[in-house]
């Protein structure tokens, strides 16, 4: 059991500085752009399930998979509000439950285009049910019945017309922005005003959902199941973790999907590189082979040796494909959700992303090492001796 | 220039010429797929038609307007005709995550207002006669194997029928599309069946119309009419807003985000890749050849030429690998074009993507091969012949 000193790889990979800089520079490309996609996945993911809440039900129209589908009446809205026993209450004995219309409207984009921004028109418990996660952090809180509106941070920096004391014109009614709120996931990319008062500017009688807390352990299910036969109402009832869990999985696929294809494509062009690279290495170094071989080392040594430099030129192109992705992080964009409205999110390079690439610039390296180590491996000392 | 010799240095190592070619190939292959995306997208708003103007909610993608709207429209001075769009959103039975939208239209000025669409299979006075008929793409009709007098059920998400059954519409006619503004998979109704059949309590779903579509008169200018439909009901109930077809296009493009950087960033990444991995394979081709150069400057070969010769064969190389990118990229087309047929109708390689790829692929050659060819150039015979290895 000799391994050949790694030492010698080390060196080695100095000598042919040149060779192994334009190496790594083209792993490091592709390993960039697959980091970099599944930044953007990662940013769109966790903007969804961070601040879904376990102790939070969202109620539906029964068959609607989002709020955009569903529609419930204002009497249905009633009875779930007051009749579900799990619904806690407050200080007041008021429960803490909220109708909320939504309706994703146009407005204009700082860059010119259109996009389709969630408009929330919300009951006053609403805040008392989201606690620290809706938070106002400029302005006041829009006065109840009135036409006022709270803008998410998020907004901020991609739609005109959306600080504290500008006005938006929804349909023909003219609102004024007070306060601008901060919170976790998609609700920072929406506005929100009074219930009664957006729902008759949108024209829109018909609400979306109701929210509401529940009792710790409350099972949603049985919340559910005790409505199926009732004529008056059947919600769709899930924790608000599941609701906007199952929100992001479309757009969330489609970033991985893009990725996987990228990656796998480019991935093939970097194994070619990175073959080439070390056949290079290989036929420059008979001279060492053979050296090696005479002075005992077995075939397999040699083999592992030359596979090994392979992998550490592949981590090396993998941590500089992390250093190219990593100034965007943080950088915020938006796109369309399933509900076709705008959400803005930021680029996060994670811990686990970071892993996924260099695990795969590990692959890389290893898959374009195997066929010039076996090379290597084969040459016989008189052979290898005497080239060169 | 010894041609010969340049062959027989691409032929001499056979494994790293290949893999060259190969990364070539890849790279532009994939620069194609990107360019075509995003060329598909300023086609299809080329192709859009600039008689046809849109009208719809200025408020929400998701409010229809009222039905009583039309009459006021048609008072507009300039108008051809008006024809109904409904989006229907259902989803076929068979079709396991796949999609293709369905409208309910005004069969009477539809055809008549889209010259871009033509009845390739059936009858379109057929379709116009019957109630619960439809016309559906080329393309979805290839997909699924339906012939003209099927009958295909489409369960509604929006529109639910009231005895919980899927709907179902009998083809009557097949339609083709020669512009990249008219999609090839759509699937359209009488939108006077989905309205009674709501009205009568068949179905439930809002009432209203998603987009009216107006044709404007030849010799009207179109932001006239566009303007007059606009302060129509600027007092509601429901704002409209009056648009260009490629403006309603564009809207819809740009609700997606940033596609376009995206794209230049990922294809800057190939490139980026592809010019270290061949500038990679020159440089070491250069050196391995130090003493072959030394040969032949000591045979009387110039500088020029010695230099050349790296510089051709980088070129070769890149050239071979971009002929095989288009020849993979031209292979991908069809079934890249099919999955993406649903939001890119415009999809496709025309001459200058390819072009593009093949440029892209020869600058790459050409970069990558003036520094071996430098160096080839300044050797010296001494130097060139004293080298080892």
């Amino acid at each position: 059991m000799a391994f050949v000193p790694f030492r010698y790889n080390l060196r080695s990979l100095f000598v042919r500085a040149t060779a192994t800089a334009l190496t790594i520079c083209a792993i490091g490309a592709t390993v960039a752009v697959l980091a970099g996609m599944l930044s953007l996945q990662q940013g769109f993911a966790t903007l969804f399930q961070e601040r879904g809440r376990e102790d939070v039900a969202v109620f539906l129209r029964k068959g609607a998979t989002s709020e955009g589908e569903s529609g419930l009446t204002r009497e249905q809205c009633d009875i779930l509000a007051k009749e579900v026993p799990e619904v806690e209450r407050g200080p007041d004995g008021q429960p803490l439950a909220s109708a909320e219309v939504f309706l994703a409207v146009r407005l204009r984009k700082f860059d010119g285009g259109e996009t389709n921004v969630a408009i929330r028109g919300v009951q006053p418990m609403t805040f008392a049910i989201h606690g620290d996660d809706v938070r106002i952090v400029d302005g006041a809180p829009f006065q109840p019945g009135s036409d006022e509106l709270l803008v998410g941070e998020g907004l901020l920096d991609r739609i005109a017309n959306c600080h504290v004391g500008d006005t938006l014109r929804i349909n023909t009614v003219t609102f004024r922005i007070v306060g601008t709120f901060a919170g976790k996931g998609g609700y920072r990319s929406e506005i929100w005003g009074d219930l009664e008062r957006l729902s008759q500017a949108l024209q829109r009688p018909v609400r979306s959902r109701v929210i509401a807390k529940v009792r710790a352990g409350t099972d949603l299910a049985a919340v559910q199941a005790r409505y199926d036969a009732d004529l008056r109402v059947q919600p769709r009832v899930e924790t608000e973790r599941t609701y906007l869990a199952s929100q992001t999985g479309e757009l969330s696929g489609r970033f991985q999907l893009l990725g996987g294809f990228l990656a796998i494509i480019m991935g093939i062009g970097a194994i070619f590189t990175g073959t080439n690279s070390m056949l290079g290495t290989i036929g420059a170094r008979t001279h060492e082979i053979g050296i090696l071989k005479a002075i005992g080392y077995r075939p397999w040594a040699i083999f592992a040796s030359f596979v090994g430099e392979a992998v550490l030129l592949g981590l090396l192109g993998g941590a500089f494909g992390c250093l190219l992705v990593l100034p965007f992080q943080g950088a915020e964009t938006g796109t369309m959700n399933q509900t076709f409205s705008e959400v803005t999110f930021a680029f996060r390079t994670t811990l686990p992303v970071l892993a996924q690439a260099i695990t795969f610039a590990a692959v890389l390296g290893l898959v374009g090492g195997l066929f010039p180590a076996w090379r290597a491996a084969r040459m016989t000392p008189t052979q290898a001796l005497r080239r060169g | 220039m010894p041609w010969q010799l340049l062959w027989r240095n691409v032929l001499g190592h056979p494994v790293r010429s290949l893999l060259t070619v190969g990364a070539v190939a890849v790279a532009v292959f994939l620069v194609c797929m990107l360019q075509a995306v995003t060329s598909g997208l300023s086609r299809t708003l080329d192709a859009a038609a600039a008689n046809r103007l849109l009208v719809q909610s200025a408020v929400s993608l998701f409010v229809d307007l009222p039905l009583a709207y039309q009459q006021k429209l048609a008072s507009i001075p300039g108008i051809d005709a008006i024809c109904k769009w409904q989006w229907f959103g259902g989803r076929y039975e068979q079709d396991k995550g796949g999609f293709f939208p369905q409208f309910g239209i005004d069969p009477e000025t539809f055809l008549v207002s889209y010259p871009e669409m033509t009845v390739v299979d059936g009858d379109y006075a057929a379709f116009q006669k019957e109630r619960t008929a439809c016309m559906v793409g080329s393309d979805t009709a290839t997909k699924y194997g339906w012939k003209v007098g099927q009958t295909v059920p489409i369960t509604g998400t929006i529109f639910q029928r009231t005895d919980g059954r899927p709907w179902e519409f009998t083809v009557r006619a097949i339609y083709t599309s020669t512009s990249a503004a008219v999609d090839k998979i759509s699937l359209y109704f009488h939108y006077d069946y989905l309205r009674e059949s709501v009205e009568q309590g068949g179905a439930t779903g809002p009432e209203g119309v998603g987009v009216y579509m107006l044709r404007v008169t030849p010799g009207t200018d179109p932001l006239t009419v566009q303007q007059a439909a606009d302060a129509l009901f600027e007092n509601g109930p429901q704002r409209v807003q009056t648009t260009t077809e490629a403006e309603f296009n564009r809207q819809f493009i740009s609700m997606l985000g940033d596609v376009p950087t995206l794209l230049r960033l990922i294809g800057g990444a190939v490139l980026f890749a592809i010019f270290f991995a061949v500038l990679n394979t020159m440089l070491m081709a250069g050196r391995e050849r130090t003493r072959d150069l030394g040969i032949m400057k000591a045979l009387g070969f110039t500088d020029r030429t010695a230099g050349l010769l790296l510089l051709a064969e980088s070129l070769a190389l890149c050239a071979i690998g971009a002929a095989l990118g288009l020849l993979l990229g031209l292979l991908a087309e069809a079934p890249f074009a099919m999955m993406t047929a649903a939001f890119l109708p415009g999809f496709g390689f025309d001459r200058d993507t390819a072009l593009l790829g093949a440029m892209v692929a020869l600058g790459v050659g050409m970069i990558a091969g003036i520094l071996p060819g430098l160096r080839a150039a300044r050797l010296t015979t001494v130097d060139a012949l004293r080298e080892v290895g």
